[in-house]
């Protein structure tokens, strides 16, 4: 068990201190291993995906990011990122769908959540854009309403997800699918930080 | 420089494994937020750029937990209201845009953490200093040596990196640990009118 100490009566607080503390030390190790895993998973088409996205920038496509929950910080970081990576970095175009409040409780309450990143791509999506699409199950509404109406658009479909892939993972998916292998919704968060930290690195290389 | 794909990962596997040297510093910062947060406290959070996107991650992580049967617990990013963040920079300047938030929205048993991968953030420690004066706890996320930040927080995890983006992902980990276990002493409510001793 990995705090023996919730089910005891009466805590005693040096022995849960040492649990807290390993139990940190074995999550860092969990989180080092995984990302191993994920380079050796999806290594290669971390750096196809990335020659595709220099590719439809260098053709004047854009980024638009999306995701629920921390993943749509995520969403917004990977967007700010590419729009704005300071130093000699080139500033691409990129915007996160997940900014404007008053467009997301506007679809929501009018039409419906789930649509609420699909409307946004039908609206501003143009063929050779880009869309990046963040979630930890793989199995939003949203996002998969959005991935289907970017294929239609004709844009460039990445996809994140963990577990297993969810939904994100059945036929047709997107044209590049990272599903980092883990069941604890933390450690895949951590890992898709790194993923859109490479897909953005391996970007600015290869244009 | 050529970046391969190994190479990117490569560069992250020793400030994310030297995140286990911290255990202490995290216990000992997820002890006293349980206690502030048993009493009523609220947690405030802060950064710029893409430790903005950090700050509300872990204002929502506190609010709507991703695991089920977590209770919600008090916690606001002072990077989401749009029209006050403008309005303050507009206004005092963008020094002072976390520490008119704490002014006004806090009080001595609030908790401030504040992020800043190179600790050089001037409004960032702005914050922690108006928090610190409050009475309030303070907790800070860095990196390099901790820069400015270093002796403005009472609780610092600082990584041991110069790629702000490495840093960012190891304090991504560090947030979601402290998360973890201030509900792991939350849980436990008779340890936390216990002082930890360093």
């Amino acid at each position: 068990m990995l705090y023996p100490f919730l089910h005891a009566g009466g805590a005693d607080l040096d022995t849960l201190m040492e649990d807290v503390r390993r139990s940190t030390k074995d999550k860092v190790g969990d989180i080092v291993r995984l990302r191993e895993t994920v380079l050796e998973e999806h290594g290669a088409d971390l750096t196809a995906c990335a020659a595709r996205m220099a590719d439809a920038f260098r053709s004047g496509g854009r980024l638009f990011t999306f995701g629920n929950g921390g993943s749509s910080t995520d969403a917004q970081d990977a967007a700010a990122l590419f729009l704005n990576p300071g130093g000699s970095a080139r500033p691409l175009p990129a915007l996160a769908l997940t900014n404007d409040a008053a467009v997301v409780t506007a679809l929501s309450n009018d039409v419906g959540f789930e649509v609420v990143f699909a409307r946004q791509l039908a609206a501003f999506g143009r063929p050779g854009d880009i869309a990046l699409a963040l979630s930890t199950s793989g199995n939003s509404d949203n996002l998969i309403a959005a991935l289907r109406e970017a294929a239609r658009r004709g844009m460039v479909t990445v996809g994140l997800a963990g577990y297993t892939g969810g939904q994100m993972a059945e036929t047709p998916g997107p044209h590049h699918l990272f599903v980092v292998p883990s069941s604890s919704v933390h450690r895949i968060q951590e890992a898709q930080t790194t993923i859109y930290h490479a897909l953005w690195e391996l970007t600015q290389e290869a244009l | 420089m050529t970046s391969t794909v190994t190479e990117v990962f490569r560069r992250r596997a020793e400030p994310g494994a030297a995140l286990a040297d911290d255990a202490d510093v995290i216990a000992a910062a997820c002890h006293a937020m349980a206690v502030r947060f048993h009493r009523g406290g609220r947690l405030f959070t802060f950064g710029n750029g893409a430790a903005a996107t950090d700050a509300q991650h872990v204002a929502v992580e506190f609010v709507h937990p991703a695991i089920v049967g977590k209770r919600a617990l008090p916690a606001l990013s002072l990077t989401a209201d749009i029209a006050t963040l403008t309005g303050i920079c507009a206004g005092p300047g963008f020094e002072d845009v976390f520490a008119h938030q704490i002014r006004c929205l806090g009080g001595p048993d609030d908790m401030a953490f504040g992020i800043s991968p190179d600790g050089r953030c001037g409004n960032v420690l702005r914050g922690l200093e108006t928090a610190r004066g409050l009475g309030m706890l303070t907790v800070a996320l860095t990196g390099g040596d901790g820069g400015a930040l270093a002796g403005a927080a009472g609780h610092l995890v600082a990584v041991r990196s110069a790629d702000p983006r490495v840093v960012k992902e190891v304090h991504v980990t560090a947030y979601h640990m402290l998360w973890e276990l201030v509900h792991v002493f939350l849980e436990q409510p008779e340890v936390l009118n216990r002082e930890v001793v360093a």
